[in-house]
């Protein structure tokens, strides 16, 4: 195996990007992701937070605490949980992701792209997300797994990242194009089990988040530190996301008696009612 | 003189009569309380090397030419290998040898449970040994896999059946004012020492070495002699430093007969060593339990029948560990009757883990009685106060020493917190107390033996082959030595970890470290210290009884006062050479720790979240020994007992038998940030039937009562009857709906 390290963009062509290497590590050596070359793109991704620059008019009406910002798709968890650039939910959602150690290592890009933690999925059951014909977590053992869009394949998307950005409506500059957050994920389908939206070789430059006031990030885990959401639930005034309910992060539109849970993750929609009361009556105004 | 008897011994609940020679035990006992070195905190004598890495784990062991194993483990929980074909594994680089079933007994063509260990491959790097257990070629024939318990059990698919019981146990049903039935269910939960299991197996000559990660060196030696048909002295094993093993390390395993035989074929060192994930499919763990439990009581809280079926899930072979223990053994209650079962299922074998049984049985016994409090509306204290079984209650035989209700005595300012927690609840956290007791054994016995050498400078090692697996025996150990001897703490080394290099010593599992060894330390620097002032008296003309040894110096009665190595440097390069050896148990008496640990926990009602905040642990172990390592025992203890309380599961895939929770993400172990303010209090009050010392073990009580007293403490918050663990969120949940329709319904609320 080869590990390339470009100094810029147009020399990356082709490989495995790897940035932290906390979720691509482990998933070459369950021989999930099976390659020849690994890129390595730290040095090509940008990385830290910067104000957005503001038209005047922006500016007199803006709190300079809560204006929009540009992060770098390269920054680390641990640096975001630190900033006091960026909106409350964001800085929540890195603050209470992995452990210290993971979060020195992870990067914003790469925990957006991070892949399921289904047990089935990990341990290559030859499930609809590997390419097969069943969902071995519907009829197994799914306590973690989704209460949405859990039909085709029932699998929860760990990012409380992505779940923050969703509700805050960020926004994603790749190498070829603009879209939302919300863009970047796709249920996956008989004809294409992806996830993520995003084309080989298209890398995730910067996330342009804006302005929020009030938003807040709350988590549900099996324990006080380093595991993913049972439930995580971000909320601003506008939106509420929901971390660990579905394939992909899930914003809520309605109400969650539209859930769809197995028997063993109904305890989730209690869960997650009882956190979407908290996190919107933590936003909401006056 | 020695003396032969015939007695029962001991192990983590389990009995068998053995013939021992036993050495009189002639030493009075030190005076009670915290003498000059034993009874006070001492840091681990240890700890700078194994901060700087210095300290040599198994782990660590490279020898020159050594070879790395991987060990092609069954995909199946049950299969039939039909054809195996190791020829392409053989022709990859770097491979050196590949043995399959037949080959040794540990690999097996007819896989029980997914992860035996089915064939192996050395080669010169562990990547090329990984690559050509890949190119094995396999033909497997599945088999019908049984994963439940209770549906083993309905097919007589069961390793043992064990009824117990005692009076009448359907009229004392009968004669019960109130009766309260639960079923209760623990999980298995894993191990996960930091060091996984592992060996090295290096032939010198005619004498086979093995550096391995383990909990009984002698018994490794014996079974690997025994296997392999060696004289034992043709066998020597060495674990100089340890990385845990909660019992999960008392023997050999397969991974060491892979190494062995795999070294024998080579002629080269191999190294064979468990990667986490094999570890937490294969390396043991502790079973899972459905606990069926009923008792009767009399209106005031007197018990008049006590009833369980147990079941538990062994896997595929395993010991059926006495789940039913506490029920039979904690309290006076004249009708016990017990059925338990030990079911055969296709997932990996248990093997002990800290108190095995009774840490399950603890959970569902506790929170029975707490339920039957509530029904009575009897403080839950005072219920387990009249209930007291001042002799063993299974036997009439007396204890050694029970110092429980001076526990349940010291427990009380913790448990009067009550109203004071309680008042603390807010709208959506409510908050309780609750407690539970401690029951188990930790008595430790002989043979074990320990010897001494004081050099011309005053300076004492001892050396005994003994193990210490983390807990801290090392410096346990020098204590006692320094203390009997007279001289400070840093004069003395310990040397263990090596059968070749010391005599044989226990294992150290069933809390019985420092009450097997602790006795024969003693005895074998009292053996030395009496030399010394036999050399004094002399070299000084005073009598032996007027001298004494304090603080490295020889000291008499008239004042006079001559540095140890004074006195001991008069013979040059002469040594004084002790021994010691652990004396017998008392007959005709139980000898089994106690104790007692008050929960505080808040509970979040909305989300099921639950904080454990202070536990408070009371513990009745005899003499204490290192108050510092004491207190850490009992820390990691409660620490690994909220981990199985509220968040541990090994999950097993229902239909395939599939280990599901292999790495430490899935599988979730207590950080820091989930452990409570712990307050330990040992009464340290020595045993004054068991040997020179009256110390008993402290390894596995404090893992006991914690389930039971979180549970109980929940219960006392919320009004929910947690009874599954983990008390997941789904379980907490559960539990508090289930309270809500109660009270709905109208019934009385449990609190």
């Amino acid at each position: 195996m080869e590990l390339l390290r470009p100094s810029s963009l147009d020399a990356v062509d082709g490989g495995v990007p790897i940035h932290g290497g906390t979720e691509v590590v482990p998933l070459l050596r369950d021989r999930i992701i099976e390659t020849e070359r690994l890129v390595d793109i730290r040095g090509v991704v940008p990385s830290g937070v910067s104000g957005r620059t503001l038209t005047n008019e922006q500016q007199l009406s803006s709190d300079n605490n809560y204006q929009a910002v540009i992060i770098g798709a390269g920054t680390t968890l641990a640096e975001l949980e630190a900033s006091t650039q960026i909106p409350a939910a964001l800085r929540e959602a890195c603050r209470l992701a992995a452990s210290p150690q993971l979060r020195n290592m992870g990067s914003l890009g790469g925990n957006l792209l991070q892949a399921t933690r289904c047990w089935y999925w990990r341990l290559k059951f030859p499930c609809r997300l590997h390419g097969g014909d069943r969902c071995h977590a519907r009829e197994g053992e799914h306590r973690e797994h989704a209460i949405f869009a859990n039909d085709f394949c029932a699998s929860a998307h760990p990012s409380d990242v992505a779940a923050a950005l969703l509700a805050l409506d960020a926004t994603l500059r790749t190498t070829t194009r603009e879209l939302s957050v919300a863009d970047l994920y796709r249920l996956p389908t008989e004809d294409d089990r992806a996830t993520t939206t995003l084309e080989p070789g298209e890398l995730i430059l910067e996330v342009d988040v804006p302005a929020a006031p009030r938003s807040v990030y709350l988590k549900a885990m099996d324990r006080k530190r380093w595991a993913f959401p049972l439930v995580g639930v971000a909320a601003t005034p506008e939106r509420t996301a929901l971390a660990g309910v579905a394939p992909i992060p899930w914003l809520l539109e309605g109400d969650l008696d539209a859930a769809t849970p197995l028997p063993q993750t109904a305890y989730k929609v209690e869960l997650a009612k009882a956190l979407v009361k908290r996190a919107r009556a933590a936003v909401a105004s006056g | 003189m020695a003396r032969l008897i015939r007695t029962e011994k001991e192990v983590e609940g389990r009995y068998e009569e053995v013939w021992l020679v036993v050495e009189e035990d002639a030493l009075e006992q030190w005076p009670d309380g915290p003498l000059k070195i034993v009874g006070r905190g001492a840091p681990r004598v240890d700890g700078l090397e194994r901060a700087r890495g210095e300290a040599r784990y198994t782990a660590d062991v490279r020898l020159p030419g050594m070879l790395h194993t991987a060990v092609l483990r069954s995909p199946h929980a049950h299969a039939r290998v039909k054809r195996i074909d190791v020829s392409r594994a053989l022709e990859l680089p770097g491979v050196r040898a590949a043995i399959g079933p037949g080959d040794i007994e540990q690999l097996t063509g007819e896989p029980g449970y997914q992860g035996a260990a089915v064939a192996a491959v050395c080669a010169d790097t562990l990547a090329q040994a990984r690559t050509a257990v890949a190119a094995i070629d396999v033909e497997w024939e599945e088999l019908e896999v049984v994963v439940d318990p209770d549906d083993a059990v309905r097919r007589g698919q069961v390793h043992d059946k064990r009824e117990r019981s005692r009076g009448d146990y359907e009229r004392g049903l009968a004669e019960a004012d109130v009766v309260v039935e639960g079923t209760y269910r623990t999980q298995t939960v894993l191990h996960n020492s930091m060091e996984t299991h592992q060996s090295v197996a290096a032939w010198e000559g005619d004498t086979l070495n093995v550096y391995i990660s383990t909990q009984f060196i002698w018994g490794v030696r014996e079974e690997i002699a025994s296997e392999l048909e060696l004289p034992q002295d043709r066998v020597r094993v060495v674990c100089e430093y340890m990385g845990g093993g909660f019992g999960s390390k008392n023997d050999p395993g397969d991974y060491t007969f892979i190494a062995i035989e795999l070294s024998k074929r080579t002629g080269r060192p191999v190294r064979c060593a468990l990667t986490r994930r094999e570890e937490n499919m294969a390396a043991g763990n502790r079973n899972s339990t459905v606990q069926r439990l009923t008792v009767g009581a009399k209106s005031d809280g007197t018990l008049t029948a006590l009833g369980g079926e147990f079941v538990n899930a062994l896997g595929w072979s395993g010991w059926n560990a006495s789940t039913e223990g506490p029920m039979q053994m904690l309290y006076a209650c004249a009708n016990v009757k017990t059925t338990t079962w030990g079911a055969k299922v296709n997932t990996p074998p248990m093997k002990a883990f800290r108190a095995p049984g009774f840490v399950e049985g603890t959970f569902g016994l506790e929170c029975l009685m707490d339920e039957l409090a509530a029904k009575l509306d009897l403080d839950p204290l005072e219920l387990r106060r009249r209930n007291y079984a001042s002799n063993d209650a299974t036997d009439d035989r007396p204890f050694s020493s029970k110092n429980l209700m001076e526990c349940y005595r010291r427990a009380e300012p913790h448990w009067a917190r009550r109203d004071e927690v309680r008042a603390r609840s807010t709208e959506t956290v409510k908050r309780g107390v609750g407690m539970a007791s401690q029951i188990w054994y930790g008595g430790g016995g002989p043979p074990s033996y320990a010897w001494t050498r004081v050099g011309s400078d005053g300076r004492v090692t001892v050396v005994t082959a003994m193990q210490d697996i983390g807990t801290g025996s090392r410096t346990a150990m020098a204590q006692i030595a320094a203390e009997e001897l007279g001289v400070p703490l840093d004069w003395v080394t310990v040397s263990l970890g090596d059968s070749a290099r010391g005599p044989y010593a226990s294992i150290s599992a069933g809390s019985s470290t420092i009450p097997s060894m602790g006795p024969a330390v003693r005895a074998a620097a009292a053996d030395a210290k009496r030399q010394v002032v036999e050399i004094a008296a002399q070299r000084f003309d005073k009598e032996t009884r007027t001298l004494d040894v304090k603080n490295g110096s020889v000291i008499c009665s008239d004042g006079g006062k001559w540095p140890l190595e004074d006195v001991v440097g008069l013979l040059e390069d002469a040594q004084i050479l002790g021994k010691g050896a652990r004396g017998p148990n008392p007959t005709g008496m139980q000898v089994l720790t106690f104790g007692v640990q008050v929960a505080e926990v808040a509970v979040d009602v909305e989300t099921g979240e639950i904080w454990v905040e202070r536990v408070a642990a009371i513990h009745d172990v005899g003499r204490v020994i290192n108050a510092l390592g004491a207190e850490s025992q009992v820390e990691g203890g409660i620490i690994q007992g909220i981990g199985h309380t509220l968040s541990e599961q090994r999950l097993v895939d229902p239909e395939t038998g599939t280990i599901l929770t292999r790495t430490l993400d899935a599988y979730r172990m207590p950080t820091i940030a989930d452990a409570p303010e712990i307050v330990s209090e040992l009464l340290d009050i020595p045993d004054a039937h068991l040997t020179n010392l009256g110390s008993k073990g402290l390894g596995e009580p404090p893992i006991v009562p914690v389930a039971a007293a979180i549970a109980n403490a929940i219960r006392d918050a919320t009004g929910a009857d947690v009874r599954s663990l983990p008390i997941s969120r789904e379980e907490m949940l559960r539990a508090l709906r289930e309270a809500r329709e109660r009270e709905r319904r109208g019934a009385p609320a449990a609190v």
